[in-house]
């Protein structure tokens, strides 16, 4: 009974926590008290060139706080409690399944991206095909829960919206395409294990009392922003040059309109960035004075993620290079696409 | 005494949080040690086809004691290690 009284105890600390985190979120919206850094660049350039990060990460801190340590708070969370042998067990089904799962449940599950790659192998052996698992792949990065927060508290919810859309669609094109190519088909027959799961293995998930959960969610989300902040506050750092010193013309001339999303949607990729990075320097880069100089471009360039080097090859060991390389030309094609018809139809290219 | 097997699974190169659920591994087993329970660790490679052919689908890291997956996709405590594994040596 004691034993029982100090876990309910230990549990309402921890919710209580979380209630105020979303609290004090909730409360700086009714507030419309801005949670984005408000420096202008001519601010900026008035300190000493030491200075203008310390400045630039100060503005950040003091109003982003909130909004970090909701993010964090909530991913640990919904990892923690998203039913993980469900998925597991139901995305090896079939093909249509898997597609589902994976735009479902994958930004949810693979905020860590170590995590990600595995279960791509797993997918693809277990027998929903290289379609699902590369929709899986792509999903993943382009619209993780962590990636959709910020983008929204930092750039604008518009845009996170339809980063969802855009990726959406790009993944679930790119596993559609490959799984009908010769070579995606090679890959998938090399791959694939008749009669997955034996009897001798079983899976039965233990789950641990609630107060344990809920402190493994936090400690989850302390995780996160350990492998994260420190590339977030590099990217900062960046960031308060380019804000301070990149002139508006060269952004208006170079970085907007047609010629602006394809550049963006080709830097965007190679450049990259660890996750979240790209959403501080593509706020550095087109949003001046809380206005975004080209929405289109902004999301070409949050678009161009998914196809960075680092994850690429990770796949190809698995994967043949011909499988990399089609993913790599359609979620280009797709930023570039998605990037004119929002651009176009928001009025700002 | 008696043997019980650990499989530690996750990708290869390790991540950080599979070196961590292996940490708690072994930590239970040296404890278990005195209590008479031998523990086989074994890590297993996530990504190889023996361990999809037998698990299926799994989130790393993930944990199995005498061929049963009992923890997936998080970090145990070397205390909450100790007691299923003793449940398994029963």
């Amino acid at each position: 009974m004691e034993e029982k009284t100090k876990r309910a105890i230990r549990a309402g600390i921890i919710l209580a926590f979380v209630i105020v985190v979303i609290g004090l979120l909730i409360y700086s919206r009714i507030q419309a008290y801005s949670l984005a850094p408000t420096s202008t660049p001519i601010e900026l350039r008035g300190y000493p060139l030491w200075a203008i990060p310390l400045v630039y990460l100060y503005d950040y801190f003091s109003h982003g706080t909130i909004c970090l340590l909701f993010a964090f708070t909530v991913a640990g969370l919904i990892y923690e409690f998203v039913p993980k042998e469900a998925i597991t067990k139901y995305m090896g089904s079939s093909r249509a399944v898997g597609y589902a799962l994976a735009l479902g449940i994958a930004p949810f599950l693979t905020v860590c991206s170590c995590t990600m790659v595995p279960l791509f192998g797993g997918v693809l052996y277990a027998g929903a095909g290289i379609g699902p698992a590369i929709t899986f792949l792509l999903m993943a990065p382009a619209s993780n829960i962590l990636a959709i927060l910020l983008t929204g508290e930092l750039i604008s919810w518009e845009l996170a919206g339809v980063r969802i859309i855009a990726s959406v669609t790009v993944a679930l094109v790119a596993g559609i395409v490959i799984s009908k190519t010769p070579w995606g088909k090679a890959v998938e027959k090399e791959h694939k294990i008749n009669n997955a799961a034996s009897a001798t293995a079983k899976v039965e998930i233990v789950k641990p009392p609630l107060d344990e959960r809920l402190w493994a969610a936090l400690k989850f989300g302390g995780y996160l922003a350990k492998q994260i902040l420190p590339y977030f506050i590099l990217g900062l750092v960046v960031v308060s040059y380019l804000e301070a010193f990149l002139p508006e013309e060269i952004i208006k001339t170079y970085l907007t309109g047609v010629g602006g999303v394809l550049l963006a949607s080709v830097l965007g990729g190679p450049l990259y960035t660890p996750t979240l990075v790209e959403i501080v320097l593509g706020r550095g880069i087109w949003v001046r004075e809380g206005v975004i100089l080209s929405k289109g471009a902004l999301l070409s360039w949050l678009m161009g993620q998914p196809y960075d080097f680092a994850n690429a090859m990770a796949v190809s060991r698995i994967a043949k290079w011909k499988v990399v390389a089609t993913y790599v030309i359609i979620a280009w094609a797709g930023s570039v696409t998605f990037g004119l018809l929002y651009g176009f139809l928001s009025g700002s290219l | 005494m008696k043997e019980v097997k650990v499989e530690v699974i996750g990708p290869d190169p390790p991540c950080s949080r599979c070196q961590a659920a292996k940490w708690a591994v072994e930590k239970a087993a040296e404890k278990l040690k005195q209590a008479g329970i031998m523990v086989n660790i074994e890590k297993a490679n996530i990504m190889s086809k023996e361990v999809v052919q037998k698990y299926g689908v799994l989130v790393s890291p993930a944990i199995a004691i005498n061929n049963t997956v009992k923890i997936m996709g998080r970090v145990p405590s070397p205390e909450e290690v100790e007691k299923l594994i003793m449940e398994a040596a029963k």
